[in-house]
């Protein structure tokens, strides 16, 4: 579904992404580890393009994403996104945040989008808190609402960049759980995390990432359970 | 001692003079900024632009704008470009609003650029992530928080361009200043004329900084959910 090839990117002369190549398949959860920064978040942010790729190719579903032929905002559609900082528009209404993008690109009209926002909203627990503002919930609340606005598009993949990192310990889970519960759906994810626990209870595929390059990947037992490499053990003894 | 016998009924023998003035204030400052506020949306949009052939035209129009005197930028326009466009001069009013407008708009466009960089670029790609373009995205996300926070300055720039339009008295503009002048030459006193000028500028100024407070207030509900919800922290819509 997501295939990337040989994927670099520099910002001016520092190296960020060095030769990747990887291949995520359809429905499948893959959870990316690392120390803070080995590159997993920008190489996140490549694949829906929110970085400019400095070599290599991406192909979602078969089309090639940093083809300048290609449109960028079509492919976005399909790959929903959720960011650390959640990234709610504030002078909206969780409602309005929710059903904009589908209303403007989906071209539905106001009844069914706010339709399919409540349903969506019923889903993460926050069906009543439709009418109020972002800054009104909690932060938990927050990434709960970004979640149901990217499932809004319906899009194909979900990209969660540390999606716990800026919540308070005790909202963790909140915002987990409803992960969880996409992932048992069948909803294909790449989830860069520093939760270990959730990664290794959530995740088909590991991925640990160190200096720009995938220094190892496996089933979630054998990355934590047996791994491999020296770096990734040195990282999973101070983290676990 | 002179201050002690004002004598105000000069000013009140003149006052078809003041009341003019006030008219021709205000429309020279409205004209100027309306005008200066179009323009300078496309400046300040034209200097927030990655591509290089937009940026430096605008770049270089504020910086010329901003870097010179308005008092000379009125004798340029009125003296110069006008006369040599249209081979005569137009009158004060189109030479001041001219003028005006230009120098309000590199203000302007400063306050709008100023105003979209201040939105978090978090804003930007969480819009562009659910598939909106960069003008859907500038339309629905970027601009209606922006303009919020562009509201206080956009009030002191129309209050600056009030009393600026000051200025334009130097090409024989009717303003309030004039009409100070007109007295002051007439009678030969100080005083009287220029304080009650200054009074009505004061006045209008006073009443504009209400306006834009106002304004303000308007705008913000939505970001101070304290004052539009009620005890259930229920927003009222």
């Amino acid at each position: 579904m997501i295939k990337i090839e040989n994927l670099h990117k520099n910002f001016g002369n520092l190296h960020v992404l060095n030769g990747i190549d990887y291949e995520i398949h359809e429905k499948e959860v893959v959870c990316v580890i690392g120390p803070s920064g080995s590159g997993k978040s920008t190489f996140l942010r490549c694949i829906n393009l929110l970085e400019e790729i400095s070599d290599g190719a991406i192909y979602i579903d078969g089309v090639k994403v940093n083809d300048p032929k290609t449109d960028i905002n079509k492919i976005r559609t399909e790959v929903g996104m959720v960011f650390q900082q959640f990234n709610l528009f504030p002078h909206m209404t969780v409602l309005d945040n929710i059903t904009m993008a589908p209303m403007l690109i989906r071209k539905m009209n106001k009844k069914e989008a706010e339709a399919l926002a409540f349903e969506l909203l019923q889903k993460v627990g926050l069906r009543e808190k439709a009418h109020n503002y972002p800054q009104q919930l909690s932060g938990g609340q927050q990434q709960r609402v970004a979640i149901a606005r990217a499932l809004a598009m319906k899009p194909k993949v979900m990209l969660f960049d540390e999606p716990t990192s800026a919540l308070d310990p005790e909202m963790v889970n909140e915002v987990l759980d409803v992960i969880k519960q996409l992932a048992i759906e069948g909803m294909t994810m790449v989830v860069v995390t520093h939760e270990m626990g959730f990664a290794r209870e959530v995740a088909d595929r590991v991925i640990f990432m160190d200096g720009g390059v995938i220094v190892e990947e496996g089933p979630p037992e054998q990355v934590f359970g047996n791994p491999k490499h020296e770096r990734t053990k040195a990282f999973l003894s101070k983290v676990l | 001692m002179e201050i002690l016998d004002f004598r105000w009924d000069i000013i009140w023998n003149y006052r078809d003079y003041f009341i003019r003035g006030i008219w021709v204030t205000l429309a020279l400052t409205l004209c100027g900024f309306f005008g200066g506020f179009i323009f300078g949306v496309f400046l300040g949009l034209g200097k927030n632009s990655k591509r290089k052939w937009l940026y430096w035209p605008c770049k270089l129009y504020i910086d010329l704008f901003r870097g010179t005197p308005l008092l000379v930028q009125i004798f340029i326009i009125h003296l110069a470009v006008i006369p040599s466009i249209f081979g005569h001069s137009l009158g004060f009013m189109v030479s001041g609003i001219a003028a005006l407008i230009l120098n309000c708009a590199a203000y302007v466009a400063e306050i709008i650029r100023a105003g979209i960089q201040s939105i978090d670029k978090g804003q930007m790609e969480a819009a562009r992530s659910l598939g909106l373009n960069q003008f859907q995205a500038m339309r629905k996300v970027i601009l209606p928080q922006a303009f919020r926070r562009m509201i206080p300055p956009l009030g002191n720039e129309f209050i600056t361009l009030l009393k600026d339009s000051s200025l334009v008295t130097v090409i024989a503009a009717n303003d309030i200043l004039y009409a100070a002048k007109v007295v002051s030459g007439t009678y030969f006193r100080f005083w009287e004329p220029y304080l009650a000028a200054a009074a009505l500028y004061l006045i209008l100024t006073f009443i504009v900084s209400k306006i834009v407070s106002f304004i303000e207030k308007r705008f913000s509900i939505e970001y101070n959910p304290r004052k539009n919800k009620n005890d259930e922290g229920r927003v009222v819509a």
